[in-house]
């Protein structure tokens, strides 16, 4: 941690972000844990857990969410990403569909495409290969328009190291396509050669992972998000401090963000107002600015600066949120999460 | 007029000394008689049978502390917004669905009666364990045994060479030590809750094997002296204590599961619930009449499908090995295995996407003796949310296990001058789970 710097190290200057504001939230079918977005800023697609897929538009006056199929997943849709006309959904059922996106015709369909839980999907930034990553600790790579398999890759165990069944949470693509990135249970990330599946490198995230040993001997935590900046030199990880009672989502939100080539963390953030899970991250326009989002019972939405990763504004949510589409200028989120959607401006 | 406590104690002494004369004709000594049942049913009178049957009757309780989800174990509901998302799976006995979070057990499931319909009503958990370990509310004025200490009397034996009731609770959160109540603390647990093999059992290093076998004959003599003319249950109970301290001693490998071969151990897998399970294995093959292991900490407030995907995958196993242990090594008809906690849990999801506690529609299980496996008994309303059919309380749960056993559930207890019934008045057995 000698190599950390910390937010209290960082230099003072015109803040990138002073507000967050909530303009806008509306209630969704069930807990939402993935969002796409439309060909319009406005128009969402988000994943559901009452196994169906929605879409919405999220500026109408009374937002009121439509199933895009008659067709759904067998459990919950954990995963969703959309590609020109198709969208592809990622279940806990293990399978993957490749929806019309207008239409809502089911165009293929994977049944089997990991053997356990699918945790997300990720689609590269050209469109062309969607990522998916599960519990049977595999990173999968498939051609987002004909659904053929492309790769798999393993690199996980898969149980932790108390004996019990890992997960793989996350996954998320560098800006350029080249790099993938995933996180696991026990705080491992594994960065690789999108194209070729090397692996580039590898960090440990320990603190995101709680076993307890001996009060309830069990565990809660793991690697929820990853975000790559824009020139790709900075990877965060997002999750949640250790947790005394793990009864609960009662850790300190927790970021950490590597120069992921070197190894070195730059620095992390562990905020003790808003607890829980960090669900989702994202780097603003020119990586002046880190946004994350997840919660507990509750919710938040934080922004923080993105080269020292000082605190810039944050707003409680209405939900614990599981998921956000960022508008291209960084002035717009659109965030969902559990039976409810909001609406925030980032000024 | 005699002391009730006191007639008592002559009229199990006097129980335990005919079956001791008994077995000495039959040359069969007490360990012997657990291990070979056949054998002594071929050769005795029908009413002999059933009694020995029942002396080597034994139970496994598997209490899931923290209250497992009835959701994610015995009583799915795949597709309601309840139900969470995991599926249904097929089991062996047909027509029974239970998680595929329990798949192992699913192929179990013909010695496993599921009881889904417990309402107990008490959600806390100091209360709910309280009730659910005796069958009844509490009574300020009656501190009554758990069903280990009533399991210990009824079926152990006074001149028992292993202890009675032994409980593993090895977490911190919601341990409980148990509670013989107005049993005396003759039938209190043996309570392990940090190392495995009991603390103090073993012999002085300054005191030679030769040296205490050779106290102990001395001390024989001069009790049987002693004893030859009186005919009191306060030098029988004395003569007794020194016979299971002795006992006691020598049971001290029974917790050494270094004993087992290693293919045996490798079996019950890596985790410690695993490994209590296979003591509980050890302690019931050698005549311990009820072994509690506690499995904490099931209280998921949050992310309760990720606790239970971790925490199902250890009560999968070891209760599956444990279940095919016993029955290859012909004790699980000799020995109820049975699964439950305090309470089960809401059928709300909630934000932490956890669920929280619930009492008043929840699940168990109960398998081995006296039980009709392939049974799914009572049911719920398609959203969890209340039972629907055979509504049971937790005095009936306690008369159902008591039936099994083949302890009559009415019978008394006296405290003081107050009767107090085995399974709390009007508790019924539910007959459908009982073979």
């Amino acid at each position: 941690m000698d190599e950390t710097e910390t937010p209290a190290d960082a230099p003072a200057g015109e803040a990138a972000v002073s507000s967050v504001k909530i303009t806008k939230s509306f209630a969704l079918p069930g807990a939402v844990f993935c969002v796409a977005g439309g060909k319009e800023p406005s128009q969402l697609y988000f994943g559901c857990s009452d196994f169906s897929i929605y879409r919405v538009d999220s500026d109408a006056e009374k937002p009121e969410p439509k199933p895009v199929s008659d067709g759904k997943h067998a459990s919950y849709v954990t995963g969703l990403v959309r590609s020109g006309d198709t969208l592809v959904s990622g279940s806990y059922d293990g399978s993957l569909i490749w929806w019309d996106a207008e239409a809502g015709d089911v165009r293929h369909r994977v049944d089997s495409a990991h053997e356990k839980w699918i945790r997300r999907l990720a689609i590269s930034p050209d469109g062309s290969t969607v990522a998916s990553v599960g519990d049977d600790m595999k990173t999968r790579v498939w051609n987002a328009r004909t659904a053929d398999s492309i790769a798999t890759w393993d690199g996980y165990q898969l149980m932790t190291p108390h004996g019990y069944p890992s997960m793989l949470y996350a996954v998320t693509f560098s800006r350029d396509g080249k790099w993938l990135a995933t996180g696991n249970r026990t705080g491992k990330v594994i960065i690789r050669d999108a194209a070729t599946g090397r692996v580039e490198a590898t960090l440990e995230t320990p603190v995101m992972y709680t076993w307890d040993p001996k009060a309830r001997r069990h565990s809660i935590g793991g690697i929820r998000s990853l975000a790559f900046s824009s020139d790709s030199k900075l990877l965060a990880v997002g999750g949640m401090g250790q947790v005394g009672n793990i009864d609960h989502l009662g850790g300190v939100s927790r970021i950490e963000v590597f120069d992921w080539q070197s190894g070195k963390q730059k620095f992390e953030i562990e905020d003790t107002k808003f607890k829980g899970l960090v669900e989702q991250l994202q780097f603003g326009p020119d990586d002046e600015w880190l946004v994350a989002a997840g919660g507990d019972n509750g919710g938040f939405i934080s922004v923080y600066d993105g080269a020292a990763g000082t605190l810039l504004a944050q707003e409680k949510a209405p939900m614990h949120v599981f998921d956000f589409q960022l508008s291209e200028d960084g002035s717009k989120l659109r965030a969902v999460g559990f039976e409810q959607a909001s609406v925030v401006d980032i000024a | 007029m005699s002391d009730p406590a006191e007639v008592e104690h002559r009229r199990r002494a006097k129980r335990d000394l005919s079956r001791r004369g008994f077995l000495t004709t039959t040359a069969a000594g007490t360990t012997a008689m657990a291990a070979d049942m056949g054998q002594i049913n071929a050769l005795q009178s029908e009413a002999v049978t059933k009694q020995l049957k029942q002396q080597g009757t034994r139970v496994i309780l598997l209490w899931l502390a923290g209250g497992a989800s009835q959701f994610e174990t015995w009583d799915p509901k795949p597709g309601a917004k309840t139900g969470g998302p995991f599926q249904a799976i097929p089991t062996s006995a047909n027509g029974v669905h239970i998680s595929e979070l329990l798949p192992e057990l699913a192929q179990r499931m013909q010695h496993t009666a599921i009881i889904r319909s417990l309402n107990t009503k008490i959600a806390d958990h100091g209360g709910g364990a309280s009730l659910m370990e005796t069958g009844r509310v509490r009574d300020p004025g009656l501190d009554f045994p758990d069903l280990g200490a009533v399991v210990a009397r009824e079926l152990g034996r006074l001149n028992s060479s292993v202890p009675d009731y032994v409980s593993l609770y090895t977490s911190t959160e919601g341990r409980r030590k148990g509670t013989s109540g107005v049993l005396g603390a003759r039938y209190a647990p043996m309570f392990l809750s940090d190392n495995m093999i009991p603390l103090n059992l073993a012999q002085l290093e300054s005191v030679t094997t030769v040296d205490h076998k050779d106290r102990a004959a001395l001390r024989d003599v001069f009790a049987k002296k002693f004893s030859k003319n009186r005919n009191s249950a306060a030098v029988d109970s004395h003569m007794s204590a020194y016979q299971r301290v002795r006992g006691l001693m020598a049971s001290e490998q029974l917790f050494n599961v270094e004993n087992e071969p290693a293919e045996v151990r490798a079996r019950y897998g890596p985790t410690q619930f695993g490994e209590q399970c296979l003591i509980a294995r050890r302690l019931v093959e050698a005549g311990v009449p009820f072994v509690k292991v506690a499995r904490a900490w099931w209280d998921s407030h949050g992310q309760n499908f990720e606790t239970h995907q971790e925490l199902c995958a250890d009560l999968d196993h070891s209760m599956s090995v444990l279940l095919d242990d016993l029955s290859e090594r012909g004790l699980l008809e000799n020995t109820l295995v049975l699964t439950l906690g305090e309470f089960g849990r809401t059928p709300r999801i909630n934000a932490s996407l956890g669920r929280d506690h619930f009492a008043n529609a929840w699940s168990c299980s109960l398998s081995g003796h006296g039980i009709r496996g392939g049974v799914a008994y009572g049911k719920t309303d398609p959203e969890g949310n209340t039972v629907v059919d055979g509504e049971a309380s937790s005095a009936d749960l306690f008369a159902t296990v008591l039936q099994a056993l083949g302890i009559d559930h009415e019978h008394e207890y006296m405290v003081g001058s107050r009767p107090i019934p085995m399974a709390d008045f009007g508790a019924s057995p539910i007959s459908d789970v009982l073979a």
